[in-house]
């Protein structure tokens, strides 16, 4: 039998990755690319956010290949679709890993992507930039694991920290709240957040529920909650549910002093565009805003790059929400291995842990576990929403910061519900 | 069975070779240690990946043409028994610390008797009423894994899994040998059920449901046996996946895929013979996985698709089932 090794096996791959015309890579500019792998959410449930990452990932090889590339070497990106399910993702690191034998490894977007590489990327010592995941590091332990998410450490003490620091200087004091949270990783995170910081600051809890995904129907939810007569609404919700949610509570006319808190889906241009006048004063998390308080180096010079093909690509026309993070993740792969000056993942690990990096989302600093040394949860609300015309977002005014002082941009109004 | 029948490759001729066990168990042992030397020499942990992902599905196949192929019950809830092979894992593992072959141990038992349980109580519904009742089973227990914290529930569950296992040259090593063992006994059963009263009956049962009981063939207690098997194995097949993964959520334990896949291989291969199961599983997880590093899209579930469509119009009887027409 004739012996196949390792390297045979890999050319042969890319033969047949070449024969296939395989859409979703992009080849060497030059001689002896320094590639950077990882899988990618590019159909399925998670596309939307996965593809406008790649988009930003793509944006950043352009930039770094035209100073140059990184250690003198042009950078190339080999990406694969997980296709938004966890199964499929050890696998493609493997192939990444042994076959095409990528140089540094990145991650695809969220925890239930990221978390099943962990086991791959830690047999091969890999040093490890994530995207947005909450919490992975928790149950793997792993040090070479850096984690490009503004949550930081301690999610619980930290996520909702910022809607009830806010709520605690309305005119009238709360005295009561209501949560309800989608069940799935994130939402029941930051519902546990809400919970454990509300007890803390001694507010009654009068309604405390979670909804399964496939809830289509908030109407009856959201009239429980209007019967129990909160001073505040926590809600912890993704996409599909976020829209239900707000549309019912439109319709129920549902006001609280504060609405929102934990809700994903508002940060996303298309359903910013959907639900226009109904995001008015809703007060969510967020992690960017193109405030005056969050121009970063690089940031416009980003987004005039991204928005100027986002149409073209059917993805998030605006690039306000993890796109810039995105962008910033290969940032911090970039500037490590400019520092180090060698493919050494220890000394590679060691830098991360042990540097700042200057990022189109700001300066940034890993602690002990991966995550942010500092963490940065924005809670921002929407003000003076009339319609669902995307070009006011991109300027500031539309999504004001109220969380961090650090970057607080305006003033709560309340009640929630109020017409614009 | 009733009304709603399976197209089924005809049945081999039971000749005397038929019940020939130990060169098939020697037979099928030798393709394994082929199968495994050669990936070694190969030396690269994508082959043991890939040949996971292909060997899980030869297992799961296998498991539904048990109870699919021979006796015509069509389990829509593959995924279902699947992911509570897999959650077994991950409970076992998190109550006592046991790891993977206890596990897989665990699974099989309660496959089993979630099989019998499920059997028990379906199966005096026929044809599309059972299969209705099969997929309800599935979203009841995912229902059931979404509320049961101790599992993880809707965050999901981690497994850190070692990074490895003497002598095995990685996890992933270990972890294909594990399947493609569970594959050739799961071939093995399904063989061994197919050649002996057990499938005759269930055959039987197939074809007329009311005839068979009639000449005394006692189809509840086969049905239960078939069920219980088909569970077990289809547990079985999931009981690693934590391992695989380190990561497991209801999502991802009760996707679309295994019980997409789990029908269609067989269907493809060739249903109601033991061969069928392997030859579609190979096909078809050899076809996605090739899918997913090269065309790199969501082109899985288009292609079961496509080659269902393909082979209901060209080969109503699978792939088995045409060349044994054409001979």
């Amino acid at each position: 039998m004739t012996r196949m090794t390792r390297r045979a096996l890999g050319r042969l791959a890319a033969g047949a990755t070449v024969l296939a015309a395989a859409p979703g890579l992009s080849f060497a500019q030059g001689s002896n690319p320094l590639r950077i792998g990882y899988s990618m959410s590019l159909s399925g449930g998670l596309a939307p956010n996965g593809r406008s990452s790649l988009l930003a990932h793509r944006i950043w090889q352009e930039d770094v290949n035209a100073r140059g590339g990184i250690l003198g070497r042009p950078v190339e990106l080999v990406y694969y679709d997980d296709q938004s399910s966890p199964a499929n993702v050890p696998g493609l690191y493997t192939k990444l890993l042994d076959v095409d034998r990528v140089d540094m490894v990145t991650s695809s977007y969220a925890t239930v992507m990221i978390a099943p590489s962990m086991p791959v990327v830690m047999q091969r010592n890999m040093c490890y930039v994530t995207l947005l995941g909450a919490g992975v590091n928790e149950a793997f332990k792993y040090d070479r694991y850096f984690n490009m998410n503004v949550t930081g450490d301690d999610i619980r003490a930290n996520y909702a920290k910022g809607f009830l620091d806010v709520a605690a200087r309305l005119p009238t004091p709360p005295r009561t709240i209501a949560i309800l949270a989608v069940d799935n990783e994130f939402a029941q995170k930051a519902a546990e957040s809400a919970r454990y910081l509300s007890k803390q600051r001694g507010l009654r809890i009068v309604y405390d529920r979670s909804y399964p995904p496939t809830t289509v129907d908030f109407t009856p939810t959201l009239r429980s909650i209007q019967a129990a007569r909160p001073d505040l609404i926590f809600i912890g919700s993704y996409p599909p549910d976020s829209n239900g949610i707000l549309r019912a509570a439109s319709e129920l006319r549902i006001t609280a002093q504060m609405f929102g808190g934990g809700m994903i889906g508002p940060q996303i241009a298309a359903v910013q565009a959907q639900l226009g006048p109904i995001l008015n004063n809703l007060v969510t998390w967020d992690i960017y805003s193109p405030e005056p308080t969050m121009d970063f180096p690089g940031i416009r010079a980003f987004q005039e790059k991204y928005r100027a093909r986002a149409v073209q690509e059917q993805v998030d026309v605006l690039g306000n929400y993890l796109q810039p993070y995105a962008y910033a993740q290969m940032q911090v792969v970039e500037q490590a291995l400019n520092r180090v000056g060698k493919l050494d993942q220890a000394a590679l690990a060691g830098d991360m842990h042990a540097s700042i990096f200057n990022t189109v989302v700001g300066d940034i600093r890993f602690g002990a576990h991966g995550e942010w040394a500092e963490p940065r949860n924005l809670l921002v609300q929407f003000q003076g929403i009339r319609d669902g015309d995307l070009e006011k977002y991109k300027k500031p005014g539309a999504k004001v910061i109220l969380f961090p002082e650090s970057l607080k941009s305006g003033e709560l109004r309340i009640p929630y519900g109020a017409p614009a | 069975m009733s009304d709603a029948s399976l197209p089924l490759a005809p049945a081999p001729a039971m000749a005397a070779g038929g019940r020939r066990h130990l060169p098939f168990w020697l037979g099928a042992v030798g393709v394994a240690v082929l199968v495994f030397v050669a990936l070694r020499a190969i030396g690269n942990d994508y082959g043991y990946f890939a040949g996971y992902f292909i060997l899980q599905y030869v297992v799961l196949a296998t498991a539904w043409n048990i109870l699919g192929g021979y006796a015509g019950y069509v389990n829509f809830g593959a995924a279902g028994f699947m992911a509570a092979g897999a959650y077994t894992a991950i409970a076992l593992r998190k109550a006592t610390g046991l790891d993977l072959l206890p596990g897989i141990a665990a699974a099989a038992v309660v496959g089993a008797l979630l099989g019998l349980g499920t059997g028990y109580l379906t199966l005096r519904l026929r044809g599309v009423y059972f299969s209705i009742a099969t997929l309800c089973l599935a979203v009841v227990l995912q229902t059931l894994v979404v509320n049961w914290d101790y599992v993880g529930g809707s965050r999901g569950a981690y497994i850190v899994r070692p990074r490895e296992v003497a002598p095995f040259t990685s996890y992933g090593e270990y972890l294909f040998l594990v399947m493609l063992l569970l594959a050739v006994l799961a071939v093995g059963i399904a063989r061994t059920v197919e050649v002996t009263r057990l499938g005759r009956g269930l055959q039987a049962i197939r074809d007329n449901e009311r005839a068979a009981e009639a000449v005394g063939v006692p189809t509840l207690r086969l049905k239960l046996v078939a069920t219980a098997l088909c569970g077990a194995l289809m547990a079985v097949a999931g009981a690693p996946l934590p391992y695989y993964s380190g990561y497991l959520n209801p999502e991802g334990a009760f996707s679309l895929a295994y019980a997409v896949n789990a029908i269609a291989m067989p269907l493809i291969g060739g249903a109601g013979t033991w061969a069928g199961p392997v030859i579609g599983a190979v096909l078809l997880g050899s076809l996605q996985q090739a899918a997913t590093v090269t065309i790199s899209s969501a082109l899985n579930l288009f292609i079961v698709g496509w080659m269902l469509v393909i082979f209901v119009a060209v080969a109503p009887r699978g792939i088995l089932g045409w060349f044994r027409r054409r001979r």
